[in-house]
């Protein structure tokens, strides 16, 4: 089912929970909506479900304006973080209600509930109450729960966030399966960049009850179209510095004091024409200390992250987050050369906060 | 050598003695002061304003009775710190004090004719117990005894034809009234004569009273001393809730008693004992005596009304409150703040329209049948709305504490908000369920106002009301039997209560939830 | 294929006609015997209703404008009847339904948790005797020797004996509506001691404090709000309430010794105790409480935070 949103806005009172909205979600694709606490996520997704009524804007499944259809009219499962499981009933009767709200048949029932349980890999917990069950037990009744009516779209509200971090791996990997194999309609909301990237087709990053961006996760985390989008996809984050763009006879080159990199046409053409306002951002990733480098800077913090060690490192007192080898064994006051890979480096104006790269 | 060395070595620890003696001291200022405001400002205000009444002098006397021991327990524990260092320095401190304060209080007492000093039913001889009889020893002249012509030598055998010793004539002086006549029978030069002596209200000077005073009070401080302090407020709240324990006490003991003085079962001879099924033999069928009406039928009516108050309650209020908690509609405030209003106010001043609704109801066809004055419904209804703020309010404040995803996650699965309430939300509140039901079976059990106010007959009698009538209305009153139907009333409640404690203490809190 | 979105007024209407069936039958039962009754009181207070004109049909009554009240002011017992009330009240609230209550939430929060638990539900018994039972107790503790309680204890320490219902009738009357009324302010004493943070006590305690000072400085100014509480709420109960004190005394033993206000508006329409019911008079003395009812309870709402009780709710559809 395709689902079109033109200018959702939704208002309490004077709160903005969230504004002129539009998005374009297409039939079977696997949707994130990604942002910090605060941000309007859940408010929107409860306006999809029919829980909150929007202040304005329109929003279609398929060719239908559902405004005004009751959530019980829109055919959608939700799971939700808390899972908000019945506390007083059975897992299968948890499972079941949603098909004993449609006067199905018990037999029809039992058929489809013991189906969905078996899939969801809970089929012998049927008989216990949620009390009864660890939190990733729940959280698999909740989306068995969600997918037994077999519905049009599925609405997660940041499903895995009271999950411990080796079970939110598993069920990441699980509920991305499942949603390919069944190609409903999906929307995960989450705070969690990481599940983002790895789960959605496409990812929308909203900020202050706005979207920010709409986009896969490739081109948002190597083609970020705004400073925000730029610093919050991304871990550890990108480095922010600022710097003033010049030409000289078809050289480009990057300034910040004593430091000066050279640039590429491509990046450095457009960046040159802002002056001085320009905010450059390279990843950790794309920072090196090696022997040839040209920016000096001074080690100071090293945080081992197992695979590779998360270095802070100083340029005249600037903070620069950079992934070095475990190998190379930097110590706190050490003196080190930095090589920028300028090839990746992003330019934003400082004043609008919008890339100076693309459009 | 510090003065404070100096003195902390002497027989008496000297700042010790000064704090014991102004904290008895501070007592004695407060206590008086308290007593003499109530009786000399309150207790004239109050009666200029026709208000007939003996509360003042009541407290004021308790006051004074209390003054002596709460100075000496204060006095005393000023000196509990010193039983560590040194107990003989301790207890002679803690004695000095007791004996100033105490010299202190019965010069008080003198002067205001109060505690041993004050005037009481006498007549005025001394006696001492005989052989033969009690012997008088002495006749104050002028006094009472005098005046009867009660001569020093006299031997006195009994009052009217009870036999006496020296302690049981006291009491029967002390106990009666001031001028009431006692009429003693006595030897004197051997010869039985009677003489009537009318007692008087005399200030004794026996100073020598004061001594079993002081005794006591000695005894008090050095409790005080020793006492563990844990057991304080053991005591205190035993203490306050003693009537209580009696009364209850009482309650039992009757129900299985013939008879019963005070607390003491009694036989038909008047011994201690008198053990006795006999008053419960109602619940056999038997009929109590005057009224014929089985109480087994009275029960049912209680049930009925109990249980039947209870289910509408918690139907009725449980609905307002789900929609008051959890829906969007217009004049939700206005209603919200309605029910709290209600909630504080005060319903029994309308008992008097409520009887003019029920007459009018009662007039209207079909509807009339059902709520009418003097139909059980309609007496149950009123009781019903008596508790439907609170119940409102309480209901309300459980879903309040529902998280809001069950309830979407029920709408999303399809459910009508009916649906929600009934399904998912109403077994989620069972302890609120729990704790109203029993609130409102209690008051449906207990009721008696209201059924006593709006039926007439026997129809609508429930236990309360049947006990009532009981008491007045049958001659003579039996007051075991009484009891024993007022304790077969009281059990259900009992258990309950012991079942259900926990929800009942917060319920008589319940509807001050989100208050404070 | 646009499928028409239903009417949206249509859906409003049936969204608010959900809410309003779910709060009908509360509605009803107010309206029937809230509404209505405070309505028909102040209109029966102007009526001379009485047993020789009786009716029930409201148009048939004779209307007489504020003679009632008129007649209240001029009556000889109305001002001993106020003042007793105004006594009754502020002696049982300041004796037992505050200090008491005070003390006894405080004691049993200092002795072990299940024994304070132990107490407070003791407490509680008077509120669920049913007041027959209830008032038989304390008559039995009144009576005259050789059956009263206490005169058997004046018995045995050779005190005089009493019949205390007449000799000390508001002492008993205030005893039993006391001890019902202390387990109310126990109870909010106790949670609101309970709620004060324990980092605050227990800081007192390393500063060295007695338990006077930790009840003067800590305790005491955390209870203002509930005191304030207590004292409006049990203030209403104590002046509308009247059970008790007709089954103890019926105003007696003299004159209108312990009649308070509420009783006399029974009496007077409610119960054969004169002969003659007086429905017109005694909703005169009723629609007085009324009205102080209605000021108390409005003073609540404006005091006790009512705007933060009333939160929107989380679900804005049907
Ligand atoms: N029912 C509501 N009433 C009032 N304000 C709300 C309500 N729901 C959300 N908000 C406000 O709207 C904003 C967005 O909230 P939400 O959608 O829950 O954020 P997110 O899910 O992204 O963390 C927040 O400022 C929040 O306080
Ligand atoms: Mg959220």
């Amino acid at each position: 089912m395709q689902v079109t949103i033109e200018n959702l806005t939704k208002k309490f009172g004077d709160v903005i929970g969230a504004e002129n909205l539009s998005l374009d979600i297409k039939d079977g694709e696997f949707v994130a909506f990604l942002g910090p606490s605060g941000c309007g996520k859940t408010t929107t997704l409860l306006m999809l479900a029919g829980i909150y009524k929007p202040t304005s804007g329109t929003i279609r499944f398929g060719d239908t304006v559902v405004n005004r259809l009751s959530p019980r009219e829109r055919n959608i499962g939700m799971v939700f973080q808390s899972y908000a499981l019945y506390p007083h009933m059975t897992v299968y009767k948890n499972i079941g209600y949603p098909l004993k709200l449609k006067n199905m048949q018990k037999k029809e029932i039992d058929e489809r509930v013991n189906a969905v349980a078996n899939t969801m890999g809970i089929g012998d917990l049927l008989d216990r109450r949620p009390g009864q069950l660890s939190g990733g037990q729940q959280q698999r009744v909740a989306l068995g729960r969600a997918l037994v009516k077999e519905p049009d779209i599925l609405l997660f509200d940041e499903p895995l966030s009271n999950l411990d971090a080796r079970l939110r791996l598993t069920m990441r990997g699980e509920i991305k399966h499942l949603q390919h194999d069944l190609g409903i309609t999906s929307i995960y909301v989450t705070h969690d960049q990481i599940e983002a990237m790895t789960m959605a087709d496409r990812i929308a990053v909203m900020s202050g009850g706005h979207l920010q961006a709409f986009d896969t996760p490739e081109a948002l985390y190597d083609r970020p179209k705004t400073l925000f989008v730029a610093g919050f996809v991304g871990n550890p984050p990108m480095n922010f510095i600022n710097v003033e763009v010049s030409a000289s006879n078809g050289h480009f080159v990057a300034t910040n004091g004593n430091m000066s990199l050279d640039l590429s046409k491509e990046r450095g053409e457009k960046p040159a024409t802002a002056g001085n306002s320009v905010v450059m951002g390279i990843r950790p990733e794309d920072i090196q200390i090696a022997p040839d480098g040209t920016v000096p800077a001074e080690v100071f913090v090293v945080e081992p992250l197992g695979r590779e060690n998360l270095v802070d490192v100083r340029i005249d007192g600037e903070s620069i987050l950079l992934l070095a080898d475990t190998k190379a064994d930097h110590k706190r006051g050490d003196s080190v050369k930095l090589k920028f890979n300028m090839n990746k480096a992003q330019f934003f104006d400082s004043k609008t906060g919008k890339s100076l790269l693309w459009a | 050598m510090t003065v404070t060395d100096n003195e902390s070595q002497g027989i008496i620890h000297v700042p010790t003695l000064i704090i014991a003696l102004k904290n008895g001291l501070l007592v004695v200022v407060i206590f008086s002061l308290l007593a003499l405001i109530l009786q000399g400002i309150l207790k004239p205000l109050v009666a200029s304003l026709q208000v007939v009444e003996t509360v003042t002098t009541t407290l004021s006397l308790i006051l004074i009775l209390v003054l002596p021991y709460i100075a000496y327990i204060m006095s005393g524990s000023a000196v509990r710190e010193l039983v560590k260092t040194s107990i003989p320095q301790a207890l002679l401190t803690a004695v000095i004090a007791t004996i100033v304060l105490f010299s202190i209080i019965s010069v008080g007492h003198y002067l205001l004719n109060l505690g041993i000093f004050a005037p009481t039913s006498s007549i005025q001889m001394t006696v001492v117990d005989t052989d033969e009889g009690v012997l008088v020893e002495s006749v104050v002249e002028g006094g009472a005894a005098d005046i009867a012509e009660v001569k020093v030598g006299d031997v006195i055998t009994a009052i009217r034809r009870d036999p006496v010793d020296r302690a049981t004539l006291m009491a029967r002086v002390a106990q009666s009234e001031v001028d009431s006549p006692l009429r003693l029978r006595m030897i004197r030069d051997g010869e039985e004569i009677q003489v009537t002596v009318r007692t008087v209200l005399a200030t004794s000077s026996d100073a020598s009273a004061l001594f079993p005073g002081l005794i006591m009070a000695l005894g008090v401080t050095l409790i005080t001393i020793i006492w563990p302090g844990q057991f304080t407020p053991y005591v205190i709240l035993l203490a306050i809730l003693s009537p209580l324990f009696l009364g209850y006490l009482w309650l039992i003991i009757a129900t299985f008693s013939t008879r019963t003085q005070g607390i003491i079962p009694l036989d038909g001879e008047g011994n201690i004992g008198g053990f006795t099924l006999s008053n419960w033999d109602f619940l056999f069928g038997k009929d109590i005596v005057g009224l014929n009406v089985s109480i087994w039928q009275v029960t049912l009516n209680s049930l009925i009304i109990a249980v039947s108050m209870m289910l509408i309650v918690l139907v009725v209020s449980s609905m307002a409150a789900y929609a008051l908690s959890r829906m969007h509609f217009p004049g939700r405030k206005a209603f919200l703040s309605f029910t709290l209003v209600l909630h504080g106010f005060p319903a029994v001043t309308l008992l008097i329209p409520i009887f003019f609704v029920l007459a009018n109801l009662g007039r209207t066809p079909v509807i009339g049948e059902i709520v009418g004055f003097n139909k059980p419904i309609g007496i149950a209804l009123v009781m019903v709305a008596f508790q439907l703020p609170l119940g409102v309010w309480l209901m309300k404040g459980f879903f309040d504490g529902i998280p809001w995803d069950i309830e979407r996650s029920a709408m999303i699965d399809g459910a009508s908000r009916w649906r929600v309430y009934w399904e998912i939300l109403l077994p989620q509140i069972r302890p609120g369920l729990l704790a109203l039901g029993i609130f409102a079976f209690l008051g449906g059990w207990n009721a008696f106002l209201i059924p006593q106010t709006y039926s007439t007959g026997a129809g609508m009698v429930n236990l309360p009301v049947f006990l009532n009538q009981l008491i007045s209305e049958t001659a003579p009153v039996n007051w075991n039997q009484i009891a024993a139907v007022g304790l077969f009333q009281l059990v259900p409640v009992f258990i309950l209560f012991i079942f259900a404690q926990e929800y009942l203490l917060n319920i008589y809190a319940g509807g001050t939830k989100g208050f404070s | 294929m646009e499928k028409k979105a239903p009417d949206s007024r249509r859906n409003i209407l049936r969204a608010n006609l959900t809410a309003y069936g779910f709060l009908a039958p509360a509605g009803i039962l107010v309206i029937i015997f809230f509404l209505i009754p405070v309505l028909l009181i102040i209109y029966l207070s102007m009526t001379n209703l009485a047993t020789t004109n009786f009716t029930t049909n409201v148009s048939q009554m004779e209307f007489v404008g504020l003679e009632n009240y008129a007649i209240l002011l001029r009556d000889q017992f109305a001002g001993k009847i106020f003042f007793n009330t105004v006594f009754y009240v502020l002696v049982t609230l300041a004796i037992f339904n505050v200090s008491l209550a005070l003390i006894v939430s405080l004691l049993t929060m200092h002795i072990p948790r299940r024994a304070g638990f132990a107490f407070r539900a003791i407490w509680i018994l008077p509120r669920i005797t049913t007041a027959t039972v209830y008032i038989m107790l304390w008559r039995r503790l009144a009576v005259e020797a050789p059956y009263g309680i206490i005169n058997q204890f004046n018995t045995l320490l050779n005190q005089p004996t009493y019949n205390y219902l007449d000799a000390r009738p508001w002492e008993f009357v205030i005893m039993a509506n006391g001890f019902i009324g202390v387990s109310f302010g126990m109870i909010i004493f106790t949670s609101a001691i309970e709620s004060i943070p324990k980092d605050l006590m227990n800081a007192s305690l390393v500063d060295g404090s007695t338990i006077m000072q930790r009840i003067r400085f800590i305790i005491m100014p955390l209870l203002r709000w509930p005191l304030l509480f207590v004292v409006t709420y049990q203030t209403l109960s104590l002046l509308t309430s009247f059970e008790q004190i007709l089954l103890l005394t019926n105003g007696g033993p003299g004159l209108y010794d312990t009649e308070v206000w509420s009783l006399t508006a029974y009496h007077r329409a409610l119960s054969n105790y004169f002969g003659n019911a007086q429905w017109g008079y005694g909703s005169a003395f009723a629609v007085v409480l009324v009205i102080i009812g209605v000021v108390l309870a409005v003073i609540y709402m404006r005091v006790f935070r009512f705007n933060e009780l009333v939160a929107e709710p989380k679900i804005e559809v049907l």
